[in-house]
């Protein structure tokens, strides 16, 4: 348990300062939050055709009410995590390829259901909005990303569970 | 149809309920959800409360770090504003600058690491949550103090930004605080946290197997 939690901060945070490097923000951050703009104002024209994007704005041509996917709000770090925590776990690279695969997808699944939500709440209740944005979807964005990685956990064979011998006591729980 | 074939519902509708319902990760996502929105009710309203060792812990670290900047600290509910000894610019007259900070915003992992421990149900769930709410104050205090030094360092006009005295890597360090102190920390530590402190929990859901 120790070697993962320190292997986690030290990959989180490698991650984390790469992420905010000039290179990475011009190909990779600013590229995924205009795409999710657009996947999510394309979603929502399904029932609502009063809304456009505009690189990582979302705007109701009704009322003008807008929404710009920042940081933190775009799932970056929220993968950023699940990809540290999937890494640092022992398990095999197959395990870790499929399990990052269905977890990023997760977690931008209901990221793109924060965005979209967000984008209604401000527009009928500025207030609730806030609250909304600061503080609940933040949480349940971190939920997300331990419930998906507490499935993946359940699904994958350790690597050291098949080195021990039988009858030692679990990796996990001996810290 | 054979005995095989017919749907296990014989013993008394115990076995009617769908088979993830009766895993023991669904159970605790649903008590985890259920949990939620009392937690955040009772941190928001206890918030003042909650987060006065944090409103300490700023104070003591603005005075031994930054005692030449911070004048005073004001606290109104979850908020802290800084009164700096910076001016606003040339000739601002008797005027300074303050930067408000709302602490809440570095706290929100509190609420959820309280649902997750609850949902648990482990037996010393109590020892826990006192245990989670110490740890995680000096990370809420360094998104407060690192929003503070953004906001007169780097959100600042350069007027003000210039009487800060910091050099440029210094500023970067405040950028790369700011950001980890508000994107990282008050998400991955209450959970961090709550993996740390329920690994027999874990390991027991582990050894069940697949959901």
């Amino acid at each position: 348990m120790l070697r993962f939690f320190l292997l986690f901060v030290l990959l989180l945070a490698v991650l984390f300062g790469l992420e905010l490097t000039p290179w990475a923000q011009d190909w990779l951050v600013v590229p995924w939050t205009s795409a999710l703009a657009s996947i999510s104002t394309s979603i929502v024209t399904l029932f609502d055709g009063n809304i456009e994007a505009t690189g990582k704005v979302m705007r109701s041509t009704t009322n003008g009410f807008a929404v710009s996917i920042e940081a933190g709000c775009n799932g970056v770090e929220a993968m950023l995590v699940l990809l540290a925590a999937m890494l640092a776990f022992p398990a095999s690279w197959k395990h870790k390829a499929v399990g990052l695969v269905i977890g990023i997808l997760a977690v931008q699944l209901l990221n793109i259901l924060r965005v979209i939500s967000l984008f209604y709440l401000g527009q009928w209740n500025y207030d609730v909005f806030e609250w909304a944005h600061l503080y609940v979807w933040q949480a349940l964005i971190m939920l997300d990303v331990l419930v998906v990685w507490l499935i993946w956990v359940r699904r994958v064979p350790r690597i050291d569970d098949a080195r021990a011998p039988p009858g030692a006591p679990p990796a996990l729980a001996a810290g | 149809m054979s005995e095989n074939e017919i749907p296990k519902l014989a013993d008394g509708g115990r076995t009617a309920s769908p088979r993830f319902l009766k895993s023991p990760l669904t159970r605790f996502v649903a008590a985890t959800f259920a949990w939620l929105p009392a937690t955040f009710g009772l941190w928001y309203l206890l918030g003042p409360i909650l987060l006065w060792p944090v409103r300490l812990l700023v104070q003591l670290v603005a005075r031994a770090g930054f005692g030449d900047l911070v004048r005073t600290i004001e606290s109104g509910g979850s908020a802290l504003t800084f009164i700096t000894t910076l001016k606003p610019g040339e000739g601002a007259g008797a005027g300074v600058v303050s930067v408000d900070v709302n602490m809440l915003v570095y706290a929100f992992g509190m609420p959820l690491f309280a649902a997750l421990t609850l949902a648990a149900r482990e037996a010393s769930w109590w020892r826990t949550l006192a245990l989670g709410y110490v740890v995680m104050l000096p990370f809420v205090a360094w998104g407060v103090l690192a929003d503070f030094l953004k906001g007169i360092a780097i959100a600042a006009s350069s007027a003000i930004a210039s009487q800060t005295g910091f050099s440029p890597w210094q500023r970067e360090l405040i950028a790369f605080a700011y950001q980890f102190g508000s994107l990282i920390l008050p998400a991955v530590v209450p959970a961090v946290l709550w993996v740390l402190l329920h690994r027999a929990f874990l390991e027991r859901l582990r050894l069940r197997g697949p959901s």
